[in-house]
This record gives C-alpha cells, sequence and structure tokens, in this order.
C-alpha cells in the first residue's frame, strides 16, 4: 500500500519536517529555475559570435549514436553478466558482484585511462604484441569505440547489478516449479527470468542513456578529436578553449531539451532502485553448455572490468608515485578533492534527508510529489551544463567566479548527486513511516526520539550508500571543476587532465591509482561506518 | 467506564457503514467478535484515534476522548504483529514506553521490573528480532507497563501463537488487567480467546455492535 493511500491519523504530526522537507525543494527548485534563467538570459544578451561554427545537429547525432549504442551494447552485457552471476556458485563470488556494484562510483576519467594504459599505443597488450612480433598492433582505442567500451565497462556493470538483484528476487516456489518440471536452461530463461528482468529494462535503458548522452570525462579523454565530440564537451570546448559563449549557451539549451525528454519518458517506467547488497544467487544451477557459456561470460566480463583497473594500479604505483608524492601541487589537488568532496557528501545527506523526512511525513500525494520532484530535475541537468549556469550567474551577480568556486563545486556535486540520495532514501522512511506510523503515534514519540531510536537505526546503512556515492561522483567530477578550475585551484581529476595534456603520463597513471584507490576505499568502508554507528543506536 | 455512543464511521465507498455503541470498565476484559471484514480493527482505530468518526460520542469516565490526538489518548494498543521494534532490544522497546528524560537509573528498575512482572527478567539485552511471538508480545505488555495508560487495546493480539503460549498470554493480561484495572478491548475472531478473557462481550453484525 503506498503512504498517500494511508487513512488520516496515522502517520505522527511532524510540522517541522514537512516545512523543512517543502524549503529544501523550493530552494533547490529555485536553484534550477535560476540556472536556467542564467543560461536563457545569456543566450538573448550574447551576441552570435562570427567564430561560432557549431554543428548542433552533428554534434546531436553523435551524442545519440554513442548513447543508443551504449545503452544497447551495456543491456546485452549487462543481462547476459546477470544471468552468469545468478546461475553459478563459485569462491569469492561476493568479491566479484561487489566488483560490478563499484561500476557506479568508479570515476569515467579513471576508466577511460585504464582502458589506455591496456590498449593505448603504449599500453600493455600493444607492449606485448610489439615484444612478440616486433610490430605495434594498431587498436583503435580513440574514437567511438574507445568511448564506447569504457562506457561498456561502466554502464555494462551497472546493468548488471540492477538485473542480478530482479533475478535473484524470483519466488523459490517459482523456480522449484520450473526445476519440477526440468526446464531446459534456454526455456528457464524465457519463462522465468525474461519476465523477471524485462519490466526494468526500459527504465535500466533511460538511465543509461541519460549516463552515455551526458558522459563527459569519457569522450574528452577518448574522443580522438572533433569527429567524436558530444554536446558535453563541446560546450566545455566552446567556454574554456574557444570563448565562445553564444555557442555554449545553444548547446547547453539542445542539452537540457534532450536531457528533460529522457528524464519525462524514464519516469513513465518502472523505477529503478540502486542494488548495491549482497547478491544470494540460486541453488538451482544449469548444466552442459549453457554453464560453459555463463562461466565464458563471467570470465571475459572480470577480464573486461577489473584488466583496466589493476593495469592502473600496477602502472600507477610504479616508478612516478615518488616523483608525484613530491609535488606540492598534488598534494593542494588531493586536499581540495577531500574537503569538497566531504562537504558535497554531507550536503547531500542533508538534503535528501530533509525532502525523504518531509516527504514520509506525509500522505497527500500532490505534497509528496511537491517534495521529491525538483531533487529528479538534476537528473536532465548534466554537470556541464550545471557548472556553465553556476558560471553565468556567478558572473551575473558581479562575483568573481574564482572567489565563488569552492561554495558552487560544493554545491553543485551535492545538487548532482541528489536524485540518487533521494532514491536510495525515500523507501527506507516510508517505508518506516507505512509499517510503524500507527505505532509510533501511540506511544507519542517525539519527532527526535522517532529519528534517534527508530528512523536512523534503520537506514543508517542506507546513509552511508548516499555518503559514499555522494563522496564518489564529487570525488570524481570533471565537469564542474573543468569550467571552475583555475591552475591555483584544481582537484585531482583535472590534474589528472592536465597531466595527461601536458604529457606527463606516469603523473597521471599515479593520480588515476590514488583516486581508484580512495573510491573504492569509500564505497566500502563509508557504509559500514554508518551501518555500525546506527547499530550502535540500536 | 469507557463508553461509545453511536460512533459512525464509513470507509470511502462503504455505503453503509459502521455504528458502535457499547461500555467496557475497569478491570475487566470486554471482547468484541466478528467474521474478518466485520469492522473489529476500524473499531479499535476509532478508539485510538487512528480514524476521526462522523459523529457520536467516546468518552472515559465522562472525558471527551474524540479531540485527543493518537498520542495523548489514554490508550495502548498492542497489534497481532509489529508490536515491537524489531532492531531495538527487548530494553530499549520497553524503554520507549516511559516519559523522555527518565534518569536513567530509574528508567532501568522500571524496565527491569515490568520485564519481571511479564515474566521475562533476563531477556532485556536481546534484539526484538529474535524472541518468540509470545516473548514479543510480553514485551509489549511490559513496554504497556510503564506507559501507564488506562485502556488497553487488543487488536488479535494471539493470532500468531502456538497454544501453550496463547494460554500463557492470555492469563498474563487478565492478571495484568486486574492489577492495575485497565479496560481491556479486546478484538478476536477466534471463540476461545474470547471464552477464555471477557468478562462482556459485543458481536458486530452489520456494522452494528449488539451483545450476542
Amino acid at each position: 500500500m503506498p503512504l498517500s493511500a494511508l487513512s488520516n491519523s496515522v502517520l505522527p504530526l511532524r510540522p517541522f519536517r514537512l516545512i523543512g522537507g517543502a524549503g529544501i525543494a523550493l530552494t533547490i527548485a529555485a536553484l534550477v529555475i535560476l540556472v536556467l534563467w542564467s543560461i536563457a538570459a545569456a543566450a538573448s544578451n550574447e551576441p552570435a559570435s562570427a567564430r561560432t561554427s557549431i554543428d548542433v545537429p552533428h554534434l546531436l547525432a553523435m551524442t545519440s549514436i554513442q548513447a543508443g549504442l551504449t545503452t544497447v551494447l551495456s543491456l546485452l552485457v549487462g543481462t547476459a553478466l546477470a544471468w552468469a552471476l545468478n546461475r553459478l556458485r563459485f569462491p569469492g563470488r561476493d568479491l566479484v558482484v561487489g566488483l560490478f556494484a563499484s561500476a557506479i562510483v568508479t570515476p569515467g576519467v579513471v576508466v577511460a585511462f585504464g582502458l589506455l594504459a591496456v590498449w593505448g599505443r603504449s599500453g600493455w597488450v600493444n607492449d606485448t604484441w610489439q615484444g612478440l612480433f616486433g610490430a605495434p598492433l594498431n587498436i583503435p582505442i580513440f574514437g567511438l569505440g574507445g568511448i564506447l567500451a569504457a562506457h561498456l565497462i561502466l554502464d555494462g556493470a551497472f546493468a548488471a547489478r540492477i538485473l542480478l538483484t530482479r533475478l535473484d528476487a524470483v519466488p523459490t516456489a517459482r523456480l522449484k516449479t520450473g526445476q519440477s518440471l526440468a526446464l531446459s536452461p534456454w526455456r528457464r530463461f524465457a519463462v522465468i527470468d525474461w519476465p523477471a528482468i524485462r519490466g526494468t529494462l526500459p527504465g535500466l535503458a533511460a538511465i543509461i542513456f541519460l549516463l552515455a548522452f551526458t558522459s563527459f570525462p569519457v569522450v574528452l579523454l577518448l574522443g580522438g578529436g572533433p569527429a567524436n565530440q558530444t554536446l558535453e564537451v563541446a560546450i566545455y570546448t566552446a567556454v574554456r578553449l574557444d570563448f565562445d559563449l553564444y555557442g555554449a549557451v545553444l548547446l547547453a539549451m539542445v542539452q537540457i531539451g534532450v536531457c528533460a525528454t529522457i528524464v519525462l519518458a524514464a519516469a513513465a517506467f518502472a523505477p529503478v532502485p540502486p542494488s548495491l547488497g549482497p547478491s544470494r544467487g540460486q541453488r538451482w544451477s544449469d548444466t552442459g553448455g549453457a554453464r560453459t557459456a555463463q562461466w565464458l561470460v563471467l570470465v571475459l566480463s572480470i577480464l573486461g572490468f577489473a584488466l583496466p583497473l589493476a593495469a592502473i594500479l600496477v602502472d600507477g604505483f610504479g616508478s612516478g608515485l615518488g616523483a608525484l608524492l613530491q609535488r606540492p601541487v598534488f598534494w593542494r589537488s588531493a586536499g581540495t578533492s577531500l574537503v569538497i568532496a566531504t562537504l558535497s557528501a554531507a550536503l547531500t545527506l542533508l538534503l535528501a534527508l530533509g525532502l525523504g523526512l518531509g516527504r514520509a511525513a506525509t500522505r497527500n500525494l500532490a505534497l509528496r510529489t511537491g517534495i521529491a520532484a525538483p531533487s529528479y530535475a538534476y537528473l536532465a541537468v548534466p554537470a556541464v551544463v550545471l557548472a556553465l549556469g553556476f558560471f553565468l550567474l556567478v558572473r551575473s551577480l558581479g562575483i568573481d567566479p574564482e572567489f565563488a568556486a569552492p561554495a558552487v563545486i560544493i554545491l553543485a556535486n551535492a545538487l548532482l548527486a541528489l536524485p540518487f540520495a533521494v532514491a536510495t532514501l525515500s523507501p527506507p522512511l516510508d517505508a518506516i513511516a507505512l509499517s510503524r506510523g500507527r505505532l509510533i503515534r501511540s506511544l507519542g514519540l517525539t519527532g527526535a526520539r522517532q529519528f534517534t531510536h527508530i528512523e536512523w537505526p534503520l537506514i543508517g546503512r542506507d546513509a552511508g550508500v548516499v555518503v559514499a556515492l555522494a563522496f564518489c561522483f564529487s570525488l570524481g567530477d570533471l565537469g564542474v571543476i573543468a569550467l571552475f578550475g583555475t591552475q591555483d585551484f584544481a582537484t585531482l581529476p583535472l590534474l589528472m587532465v592536465r597531466a595527461l595534456g601536458a604529457y606527463r603520463t606516469n603523473d597521471a597513471a599515479s593520480i588515476a591509482a590514488i583516486m581508484l584507490c580512495l573510491t573504492i576505499a569509500a564505497f566500502v568502508t563509508i557504509p559500514r561506518l554508518f551501518g555500525s554507528s546506527a547499530d550502535a543506536r540500536a | 467506564m469507557l463508553v461509545l455512543e453511536g460512533l459512525r464511521y464509513a470507509h470511502q465507498g462503504q455505503p453503509d457503514g459502521y455504528s458502535f455503541s457499547m461500555t467496557a470498565a475497569p478491570g475487566e476484559v470486554t471482547a468484541i467478535s466478528g467474521p474478518s471484514g466485520s469492522g473489529k480493527s476500524t473499531l479499535l482505530d476509532l478508539i485510538a484515534g487512528f480514524l476521526t468518526p462522523i459523529d457520536g460520542r467516546l468518552a472515559l469516565d465522562d472525558v471527551d476522548l474524540l479531540p485527543l490526538p493518537p498520542e495523548a489518548r489514554p490508550t495502548s494498543i498492542l497489534f497481532q504483529s509489529e508490536s515491537l521494534f524489531e532492531h531495538l532490544s527487548a530494553m530499549h522497546n520497553v524503554a520507549l514506553g516511559l516519559p523522555r528524560g527518565t534518569p536513567r537509573p530509574e528508567a532501568e528498575r522500571k524496565i527491569h521490573a515490568a520485564l519481571a512482572e511479564v515474566g521475562l527478567p533476563d531477556i532485556g539485552r536481546q534484539r526484538a528480532d529474535t524472541l518468540s511471538g509470545g516473548q514479543k508480545q510480553r514485551v509489549a505488555l511490559a513496554r504497556t507497563l510503564l506507559r501507564n495508560r488506562p485502556v488497553l487495546l487488543l487488536d488479535e493480539p494471539f493470532s500468531a501463537l502456538d497454544d501453550e503460549t496463547r494460554s500463557t498470554t492470555r492469563a498474563l493480561v487478565r492478571s495484568l488487567t486486574a492489577a492495575h484495572g485497565w479496560i481491556t478491548v479486546l478484538v478476536s475472531h477466534h471463540k476461545d480467546d474470547i471464552a477464555a478473557l471477557a468478562a462482556r462481550r459485543y458481536e458486530i453484525v452489520d456494522g452494528k455492535l449488539s451483545l450476542p
């Protein structure tokens, strides 16, 4: 039963939660409007520059083609991998499932660098090939192929983790019926698995298309030139390299239009909840050719996903690390990255908690929608566009962008993580209100007591997931810092891209390795820290 | 005395609705029976304040209860399940029945005494999700003791229990009701529960309470 269908008086009266949630929703809605207004105002004020030679139809076509191909391939790979993981039981399975789950937080810039480390001109494969046969193997890592490979690693693994949850949730009774009917592996997929996952596919496809459509660091690093440029990279190029604000604003409006259409379309599909917990798998294993196929899919997927990450660690912690650690700019950037990611994650949690608690405090459908909806608007405003909007807004207010940069980056990163945070925290808060609202009310618990004794112990781990996601998103962000960064103000991803641009590959490798370790450490430890803090309250 | 006079309520789309009139006395169990969907839980929700009646009167010792929100009503309620917060220890669950700010030594003394009164002196530190069905209901009764509200509402509280546990939990409800002078209102469709506990009985027929 949805919360909106509850009878009156069942939910505890929490006016401050409602006011807080509504206040946050109004503030973030106002920010979206301000950003869009800044972009629209700039479009009408800036004269069409003589240098504007942006080919919007070409960019739109390129972006759509790569996002479309990414979506189709990711769903195919994700389905095959989820199918294999669901059937196979082996030592270390939890670790492998965790590895694929970490795709959601692995920075695109790190994966792109990992691909270069394996498949690039000086990568492992080419070096080995040249050592064996004396001639280089020309693998087209720059261009559409490289972009698709990087997206496939990130989005294919993400899809697999989501679909695995659906397969794990198949009721035991249905499996027993299938087993007693001696269904063949293929018939089992058609009769039991496909109905379990097909409802998730449209929503998942929309999310992957959106992620690929707005992908910035992967295309920046692996695009290989204007032929494969996407809208997001073109906006960055227009602002930072060509100083063509008119062109940037034009592209931003096209980008927002397309993203908003996808978000609205996605809203019609079944929601795709984040899936980061353990997978229980199934006891009914397939045999014969299907089992061989499952092992093949699993081994290839692990190689495809883990090899670039392993290459980053091996190359990054090699000889170049010592030199990097002696550079003051590295320590400055690392400190900046950690401070920004920590503050941004804390802000995300506060905003998401405020929205989630406010939403769960009412059964009024319009109010519940009104409180949650503004946070989802940030799905339609990609990082570079949001940064551009803030850049224009700050400039129009007469504030030096350099001065505003830290606050803007923290705020922008928090807003970009907010849709995931609200989607993670709202369902458990709603469930508590739904199942325990009457008991809480009949006991006359205060709001503070309800939060500390009932809600926080139950959502602590989810809050940890939110903080970990927001921390990792912010740590890997390149879209916002790319517009606001300066020589003196940089984060690790920006420092890495600069190192690559200056052909200091060893530095870039070491930064990528450090970012990867920080990301995985945060992803693994933060939810546990929050979980144990919540357990301590129980 | 708890008095309901022409307390009327209708769910959305329900043409006739309910009309409840009854009295319940302190120190005894008043049982309400009726088939599934007859309105037994609706009656408890009206007394507890989770539902607002269309009209009628609800009073405890001539004090009108209808203006009071659920948390201010002189009632405690026990459900068939989910009467406890599973993630908290038994002690912690019982502690939620104490007023906020109760000094720790006093709270611990009261919690131990309440758990001892329901026959569970040693399970305070166990998490609620590790307790049996009967133990959970006893812990909820211990919390009710600390809440110290004169009206106890029981919504099919024995349905999930096995025969032996059911019998001992019923005996506990009867003795606590008598000892503390509670006005206990039990809704159940189990005839043996009603036979074992009820001093006064009502049956819901066609949305109205009647004496059987």
